[in-house]
């Protein structure tokens, strides 16, 4: 039995930093900032998007194809980290209009009349003209990236304890996932969250302190940070569960009384797994919404959630490649068919039209995929791997 | 509004009747009294057109005719000094009732105090009246608007033979008493009589008593009744809210806001300088203080109340809440008279709460019933189970658009609701669920993409905009029983459905072979398959009964709430909850979620009205913070079984 | 001798039926102790209260030296204080190799942290070899568990538990399903294991008690029956009645 370094023992991961590299290399070139044009500033954004997807659905992946645990509450942890970047983003952006704007007074503002003013800016439109206590970090960015982590952190943290110190598993834990997002948007839909309800955040795609840098270059340099993020974020978990480690949490997941009997805590290594992942997912989050421009609370609905499970399982559970494939296979797809795009389906009598009939196609294929592929596209690769080791 | 207006309007149409029913008479009297008083009929005066008045009412129908033309501005002059009485196109002379043609009459136009003392005489009449009608539109009309003369009509109106309304009766003198009697130990004495009453009308002849307004003194007004002393610093009273009543009253300067400060230094800008110092250095809040300091010495500012004299301001008055009504044992008398309004209302409050709750938990009930028995018996989470529910609503909206008749097709509908839906349910069973046995949170997702699917086909087929499920008309309305008290009909009806299917369910269950069959499936699926029974059968019983039921409470839920191809996603999360604060496997246990759930959601609404988005955050957490103390529900599955 | 494990006095019901009555029991820390009895006499729920899967309503379960009370730990803590468990039905992780398997139950730090940053090393390489070659896996290390015969499977449990060094061992019916020779092997390796070790065996196969040679405890509606060598108890009238009666 020799040990040989992490990377070398898992060659699917190596294959996928170089499918990323590759990918990444050549949008690059085909971009409008450094290339040669072919591909438009908007698709850059959509596929840098999708490498976001991709990232959450890997912590997805983690969470529920790893330890068990079919957490429908991951979008939630998702927009949470959108939120915490978001408000960095539009104040620092509104503070530099206002300041610009108030540098033609009389008199120069002081620091409070130009608070004052960049609340009422933001919150005019939810009636209000106070800058609310969860803005105190908002002029920060480093203080806000730490709550990119900290807040969907914290929130995994508590949510955790007590649902797995109560042994709440199963069914009834992806219940109270769910129920835990829907509080979480309900509570964001109030106006006086502070979260400006239903408006959300925006003009997010506008990076304060870049404002000569066009649109084309900021989608490049974003699609960089996240295939960077994706990158470190797959490397990361696939040395989690390459390990002990993931020998233990897989253990959990088929049969965690055993596991308790061998001595193991198992409250704290799913609460471990459970936390990191949202980290993870609120990077990925964090990362998207500058690219989308807006978030409001309607990302947090429970659907959302429950597509991102979706995608894990088309794309194939308990294996990380798996979930990057069905993520940026479905949302690709997803996005291709409800864009008005595809073509319209003639069947004598009917006229298919995709932007009506999508939803109704991926429910019903959601449903064969568990039925007859429950190792969704990855096990097709399996098929073939295993058919190559039984030939030799 | 509309209703005191329809009042009116129903008055006037009683008095026209009235004009109209008798015979054109000439009246002499009357012709008299117009011919004498002209000037004040022209142009009346409140103080002193009051003797011509009763005596123009004492002169028989034709004067009440003529009194109510006038106040309904309906009296017109002619030229050649004529009363007539407009009706539309035709006129008619006041006295003599003959008709008038061709003139172009004057209109009068009595001001509302006069028209207030002409009601008066009108109602006085009234409310002796033979006919019982016009004496309940006197007594309305009263109601509405009471006044001082009011009170003397109905203490010389005999008594009324009916006893409902003479008891009517004396609760309106009652209660003008309180408002317009003279001696206020009679005032006292019927506000006693009163005490505890929670009314409307009283609750609202109360408050006008009770109002105050705030005053700020040096020291105690002596002649005024106060209701308290409220000190600067507490809650009632805030500082700056003591200051803002010392600038109201004029006896403080206004402070100097930092708005204010910023406009004068704008005003003072001279080279680039204010007060000597540089503009530029003005966005530090003590630059600005400093700059306006120089201009107070230099005379250019008037000096502002700084924050210490304010505060001295603040302190050195004393503050204190007055009553309008100036005589204290009456006020006395209308707060006790109030505190124990206000104790039973509270009781009623409660038991209208209770009432609201209950027909949440039937609805919850009726949600999650079907969802608590899948999930007992198969130990599947049906996803889908929130669009069964609005297929349910669906098909009542189809059924109601093929049958007319609302009640025949409400009869038709719910049976139809629940056959489409167990249709629907088995298909789902033997389709996808039966091949997902042990799976639990694949079924799960699988049921999710039906869930999706179904949603968007009924998008497709019925459009995204709201479908109207009309309930009959005996459904309509409320069932009420005092001012506070009430629920809405329908609502009494979902909960009769919910008790219904509460009875249909246990005796299933208890009484009948399916219902032992199933319990023996969900007790001990093994060994009831080694005794004959078919759990698939079972299963695929069960998941269609679940399911029919859901689309019984479609039909019931679309009843009060809007047809939309997402109305299940709008229970689905409620029913989770009630199976999971319920506990599965017990009916009993879905009964009690239900309770609780709907009683919770009642009592948090019923905290924090204006926010209901608020109320529905903090019963989730409250849901979250309950499984910890109860992971398996109020009434858990018992036995070695459940630990599996 | 003090005893390792004290039980005393404990009774647990569910739904009304008693399905442990005032059990007391105690052994040693270098001790073979067979516990027979007939089905539903209540053998498996009282591992469950000594590992505490189920919590007694009451009694007392008292551990080790300092007697600590294992009735407020959970099941983790139990097993990290030494009681280690094979279940009736092999319960191995299917999905995983037995070199995954067998070093999952090694003797470590079980914090997520520490998890986290063990590393494989020569020494522990070597244990897991060991341990495989000792329950005659030793060709199948590389082999998913869920490829293995059924006795093979019972052999890894017992691999397993031998990885943890627990000081007490509860064996629940390690003879099921094993060929003659298995369980010859099972025997020799069950007595040795009860020289340094505290050894509870459940088990139906008379035959096969016989061959541990140990003190028997005899359980019937959820309290001691009888306790004594095997001819001891089987000479018993009592225990007569309750394995002939019915």
């Amino acid at each position: 039995m020799t040990r040989k370094p992490f990377i070398l023992r898992n060659p699917s991961v190596l294959l996928m930093l170089a499918v990323l590299a590759v990918f990444t290399a050549a949008v690059t070139l085909m971009s409008q900032a450094y290339g040669s044009g072919a591909v438009p500033t908007s698709m850059v954004k959509v596929l840098g998007k999708t490498l976001c997807l991709a990232l959450a659905a890997v912590a997805m992946d983690l969470v529920w194809g790893y330890i068990g645990i079919l957490s429908l509450g991951q979008m939630a942890f998702f927009a949470l980290g959108g939120y915490m970047i978001g408000q960095w983003l539009m104040y620092a952006r509104t503070e530099a209009i206002v300041a610009a704007s108030l540098a033609q007074a009389p008199i120069p503002p002081t620091p409070l009349e130009l608070q004052e003013a960049t609340a009422s800016q933001i919150f005019g439109v939810v009636g209000s003209s106070d800058l609310p206590m969860v803005w105190s970090f908002a002029h920060s960015l480093p203080l806000q990236l730490l709550l990119v982590v900290a807040v969907p952190g914290l929130l995994a943290l508590v949510f955790g304890w007590l649902a797995f110190r109560s042994r709440v598993n199963g069914v009834y834990l992806s219940i109270l996932t769910q129920a835990m997002t829907l509080a979480l948007a309900l509570w964001l839909f109030q106006n006086d969250s502070g979260f400006r309800g239903n408006n959300g955040l925006s003009g997010l795609q506008n990076i304060p302190g870049l404002d000569g840098v066009s649109q084309a270059r900021l989608s490049i340099w974003f699609l960089w940070a996240s295939a960077a993020a994706l990158g470190l974020g797959y490397v990361l978990i696939a040395w989690l569960v390459g390990g002990k480690f993931g020998s233990v949490i897989r253990a959990i997941r088929d049969d965690e009384t055993r596991v308790r009997f061998l001595g193991y805590p198992v409250e704290g290594f799913k609460l471990v797994v459970f936390t990191l992942a949202a980290m993870i997912t609120a990077v990925a989050g964090a990362l998207y919404y500058p690219q989308a421009g807006i978030i409001n609370p309607a990302e947090l609905a429970p659907i959302a959630s429950i597509y991102l499970a979706v995608w894990v399982a088309i794309g194939g559970r308990g294996r990380l490649y798996g979930a990057v494939i069905g993520a940026v296979f479905v949302s690709l797809l997803s996005s291709w068919f409800t864009g008005g795009r595809a073509p319209d389906l003639a069947l004598p009598g009917y006229v298919v039209k995709w932007v009506d009939w999508w939803q109704v196609a991926l429910g019903l294929s959601f449903v064969l995929v568990t039925l007859f592929a429950p190792r969704g596209i990855a096990g097709f690769f399996d098929l073939f791997t295993r058919r190559k080791e039984s030939g030799s | 509004m509309t209703s005191s207006l329809r009042a009116q309007s129903l008055i006037a149409l009683a008095l026209m009747l009235l004009v109209s029913a008798l015979p054109a008479q000439a009246n002499p009297e009357l012709e008299a009294l117009i011919a004498t008083n002209m000037d004040q009929i022209e142009r009346p005066s409140r103080r002193t057109v009051g003797p011509l008045i009763k005596q123009i009412a004492a002169t028989g129908p034709e004067g009440k005719a003529m009194l109510a033309a006038w106040t309904d501005r309906r009296l017109g002059l002619t030229d050649d000094g004529r009363v007539v009485i407009v009706a539309g196109d035709d006129m008619a002379d006041a006295a003599t009732g003959e008709a008038v043609a061709g003139a172009d009459p004057k209109m009068l136009r009595p001001n509302s105090g006069v028209r207030g003392l002409i009601d008066s005489a009108l109602v006085a009449g009234q409310i002796s009246d033979p006919d019982r009608k016009i004496r309940v539109q006197a007594l309305d009309s009263i109601a509405r608007s009471g006044s001082e003369e009011h009170l003397a009509a109905l203490r010389n109106a005999p008594p009324d033979p009916d006893p409902a309304l003479q008891a009517r009766k004396e609760r309106l003198e009652t209660l003008l008493t309180i408002q317009y009697d003279g001696d206020p130990q009679a005032r006292i004495a019927a506000l006693k009589e009163m005490s505890g009453d929670v009314g409307l009308d009283f609750r609202a002849v109360l408050n006008p008593l009770l109002a105050t307004r705030r005053v700020a003194a040096t020291e105690a007004p002596g002649d005024a009744n106060i209701a308290r002393e409220l000190k600067p610093g507490s809650d009632e009273l805030s500082r700056d809210a003591a200051y803002e009543l010392l600038k109201s009253q004029e006896l403080a300067q206004p402070r100097l806001t930092l708005a204010a400060q910023r406009d004068i230094l704008i005003a003072n800008i001279a080279d680039g300088r204010v007060g000597g110092i540089p503009v530029t250095d003005l966005g530090d809040p003590q630059a600005r203080d400093r700059a306006y300091e120089a201009l107070e010495a230099a005379g250019t500012v008037t000096p502002a109340a700084t924050e210490a004299e304010a505060q001295e301001a603040i302190d050195r008055h004393r503050y204190y809440e007055i009553y309008a009504e100036p005589n204290p044992d009456v006020t006395e008398a209308a707060k006790s008279a109030q505190t124990r309004a206000q104790v039973r209302l509270a009781a009623m409050k409660g038991i209208d709460l209770g009432l609201d709750a209950l027909s949440f938990a039937s609805i919850y009930f009726l949600a999650a019933i079907g969802l608590a028995v899948t999930f007992g018996v198969m130990r599947v989470i049906n996803m889908a189970h929130g669009e069964f529910i609005m297929m349910g609503a669906y098909t009542g909206y189809v059924v109601q658009t093929l049958i007319p008749d609302r009640t025949l097709s409400l009869i038709v509908a719910l049976p139809a609701a629940f056959a489409v839906t167990f249709a629907a349910g088995v298909a789902l069973e033997r389709l996808v669920i039966r091949h997902l046995a042990k799976r639990p949170l694949e079924t799960l997702l699988a049921t999710f993409g039906v869930s999706i699917a179904l949603q968007q086909i009924a998008k497709n087929v019925f459009g995204t905009q709201a479908r109207p499920l009309t309930a009959p008309e005996w459904l309509e309305g409320a069932i009420t029983f005092n001012d506070v008290i009430s629920i809405s009909t329908i609502r009494a009806a979902i909960f009769v459905l919910a008790l219904l299917f509460l009875g249909l369910f246990l005796f299933i269950m208890k009484r009948t072979r399916l219902g032992l069959e199933v319990r023996a499936v969900t007790q001990n699926p093994g060994m009831a398959a080694s005794m004959g029974i078919n759990p698939d059968r079972i299963a695929m019983l069960t998941f269609g009964l679940g399911s029919g039921i859901a689309g019984i409470a479609g039909v019931a839920i679309g009843l009060f709430a809007k047809v939309t191809s997402e109305l299940g996603q709008d229970y689905i999360v409620q029913s989770f909850m009630t199976v999971v604060v319920g506990g599965v496997g017990n009916i009993w246990g879905t009964l009690a979620g239900a309770g609780l759930i709907g009683a919770l959601s009642k009592i948090i609404e019923s905290l924090n009205p204006s926010n209901t988005l608020a109320a529905q955050t903090f019963m989730i957490l409250f849901i979250i913070i309950f499984i910890q103390f109860r992971p398996r529900g109020i009434i858990p599955q018992k036995g070695r079984a459940a630990e599996a | 001798m003090s005893a390792l494990l004290e039980v005393s006095g404990v009774s647990v019901s569910f739904d009304g039926f008693r399905a442990i009555d005032n059990l007391s029991f105690s052994i040693g820390p270098a001790e073979l102790r067979a516990v027979i009895g007939p089905n539903g006499a209540g053998k498996t729920t009282f591992m469950d209260i000594i590992t505490g899967k189920t919590r007694p309503d009451a009694g007392e379960v008292l551990w080790g030296e300092y007697s600590r009370s294992l009735l407020k730990m959970n099941e983790a803590q139990i097993a990290r204080a030494g009681i280690g468990r094979k279940f009736q039905r092999p319960t191995v992780f299917e999905d995983q190799s037995v070199a995954d398997n067998l070093t999952m139950a090694l003797r470590a730090n079980r914090n997520p942290f520490s998890v986290l940053g063990w590393r494989a090393s020569p020494s522990s390489d070597q244990r897991v070899t060991e341990l495989a070659a000792e329950v005659g896996l030793a060709e199948q290390v590389n082999r998913k568990a869920g490829e293995l015969s059924h006795g093979q499977k019972q052999w890894l449990e017992i691999g397993m538990l031998l990885a943890q060094e627990p000081r007490l061992l509860l064996v629940d019916e390690p003879a099921a399903g094993m060929t003659l020779a298995e369980r010859e092997q099972t025997t020799t390796l069950l007595r040795r294991l009860a020289e340094t070790h505290a050894v509870v065996v459940v088990e139906h196969d008379m035959d096969f008690v016989r061959r541990l040679n140990c003190k028997v405890t005899v359980l019937h509606q959820g309290s001691v029956l009888a306790e004594g060598s095997l001819d001891h108890v089987t000479r018993n009238p009592q225990v007569i009645e309750v394995y002939l009666g019915r």
